[in-house]
């Protein structure tokens, strides 16, 4: 599902924040992303999802090599993944149940199916009683799952995931990260970044560990593979 | 991975996405009054102005050629009288086109100028006749082109006539309305850019609000196309609102100027009737509107959308 092959990132002002890093991570399978922060963690998701461009290297999603790919062809693109943040970025002037619509509308659903995803979604989030709520009035767990309900809600491929937990409290923490389980039992690949170290590490699934942009090559399995 | 593939789904879906876009344009115009009134006001006031222009041009025009004016044109000749001059009568008469041919012979000319002065042996000192003989023609078409297509017949006939016609100043005012009319055609090209670009910018600030929502739609998958749909309804709503304002301030100018103008023209002796703005009009003020408010909002989006 993601290849990545000597993957440089420098940024305009010099720093380099992935220095040849490659991984293969395969279509079902989950993999965490740990490190300090400033380890380049964010900037891998990013250039998987095309936010961002290499400076060197070459990056393959779902079969498709990167490098070519024009920027008019970058919204196909990204509708097979979904995204989510740390700080959940929720749109505040709507409900819960539009924010959580905003990729099928993008994506020209029919609203009577729209209306059935979303409360699938939100179903499986555990925040349907709240789908007319604002999200002003929601927790910050609640907002969380609110964005991760949208990051699925169209069903993508994969499912990439930049410090989900990182404002919550241990047990809302482990909560959020036993949804992207059972998206990954479904068949949804996903890539989570975290510095969570000590949650994950219970979770018995890869690993992997970025410093200072570097990262050891990596070819994450289905679970079933690894055992 | 869509389940609306099917072609009634997709225009179904379409049609909810357009309509989604409209809602969502005209639910942030009535949020934001204040800037929209602005931007009516202004788009109706740009609009009215030309309209208004073109209005006072029209009945300018309707003006002259409501004046029941018979043209008139004289050929002076360089002869007394007699057969020559009624040969040449006749010879005009026979050309197509003429109504009515009249001679008058030098001396009838010179008899008439002297009933015209208050003293007539002023003349008495005059050796001979200086008055040439006169041909009057009229044409039976009063248009300035037909008169003055039949000025042209006549000097080529009689190349040592002098041709004079009293048509003149119709002419004149169908020269300076067409140059009334191109000077309007330039100041409204000039007010419809201005206004185009005062509606960009005012799309370009709307959509750089709706930053945040644009950054989550662009990760999820949205298009520009997808992006700026909501702010080209906008336009289009701004457009109509403008065209309805221009409407309705131009129908209080010519309420307020109608009467006045129809005054003066009592006042010169021509019956007239100030015409204020038809179907067509309001038809094409709604129409610019629309279309200045599309072509402002493409302008804006593409702008904000490219930063």
């Amino acid at each position: 599902m993601i290849r990545l092959h000597r993957v440089t990132k420098r940024f305009g002002c010099g720093t380099e924040a992935l220095r040849n890093v490659s991984l293969r991570v395969d279509a079902g399978a989950l993999a965490f992303l740990t490190g300090p922060s400033g380890a380049g963690k964010s900037t891998l998701l990013r250039l998987i999802a095309r936010l961002e461009r290499p400076t060197r290297g070459r990056i393959m999603v779902d079969g498709r090599d990167l490098g070519p790919l024009a920027r008019r062809q970058e919204p196909e693109f990204r509708r097979n993944i979904g995204l989510v943040f740390q700080d959940h970025r929720l749109l505040f002037d709507r409900p819960v149940h539009a924010n959580v619509a905003l990729p099928l509308e993008i994506l020209g659903f029919r609203r009577t199916e729209a209306r059935k995803r979303v409360r699938a979604a939100l179903d499986k989030v555990g925040l349907l009683q709240k789908e007319n709520a604002q999200p002003l009035t929601l927790s910050a767990g609640e907002q969380q799952r609110v964005g991760i309900a949208r990051a699925i809600v169209h069903r993508p491929a994969l499912l990439l995931a930049d410090e989900p937990t990182g404002n919550l409290d241990p047990e809302l923490s482990r909560e959020i990260l036993q949804l992207f389980l059972d998206f990954n039992r479904v068949g949804m690949t996903a890539l989570i970044a975290s510095h969570n170290l000590g949650l994950i590490s219970t979770l018995g699934r890869p690993v992997l560990h970025l410093e200072n942009g570097r990262l050891e090559a990596r070819h994450v399995t289905e679970p079933r593979s690894t055992g | 991975m869509k389940d609306g593939s099917d072609r009634a789904g997709y225009l179904e879906a379409w049609l909810y996405n357009h309509s989604e876009a409209a809602r969502r344009s005209l639910w942030r115009r009535v949020h934001a009054p204040g800037q929209t009134l602005i931007l009516v006001a202004v788009l109706g006031f740009v609009l009215a102005l030309p309209a208004y222009l073109w209005l006072l041009l029209e009945n300018a025009r309707a003006l002259s050629a409501g004046v029941d004016h018979q043209p008139r044109i004289a050929l002076y000749l360089d002869l007394e009288g007699g057969e020559a001059l009624t040969g040449t009568a006749a010879r005009i008469d026979a050309l197509p086109g003429v109504a009515e041919v009249t001679a008058i012979e030098a001396d009838a000319a010179l008899a008439a100028y002297r009933e015209s002065l208050p003293d007539p042996a002023l003349l008495d000192w005059l050796e001979d006749n200086p008055l040439p003989a006169i041909i009057e023609v009229l044409p039976l078409e009063r248009t300035p082109e037909a008169v003055a297509a039949m000025e042209q017949q006549l000097a080529t006939l009689l190349p040592e006539a002098t041709v004079i016609s009293d048509h003149e100043w119709v002419r004149q005012l169908d020269a300076l309305h067409a140059a009334g009319l191109r000077v309007l055609l330039v100041v409204s090209a000039l007010l419809a850019l201005g206004i185009t670009l005062i509606l960009a910018v005012a799309s370009a600030a709307e959509l750089r609000e709706r930053h945040e929502e644009i950054a989550i739609s662009r990760i999820t998958g949205a298009t520009d196309r997808f992006l700026r749909r909501p702010s080209l309804y906008g336009g289009l709503l701004l457009g109509v609102g403008g065209g309805l304002v221009s409407l309705i301030l131009l129908g209080i100018v010519v309420m307020m100027t109608r009467s006045p103008v129809e005054e003066a023209a009592v006042v010169f002796g021509i019956p007239f009737a100030f015409a204020g703005p038809q179907a067509r009009v309001g038809l094409m003020l709604v129409g610019t509107g629309l279309v200045l408010g599309w072509i402002g909002a493409r302008l804006g989006s593409a702008a904000a959308l490219r930063d």
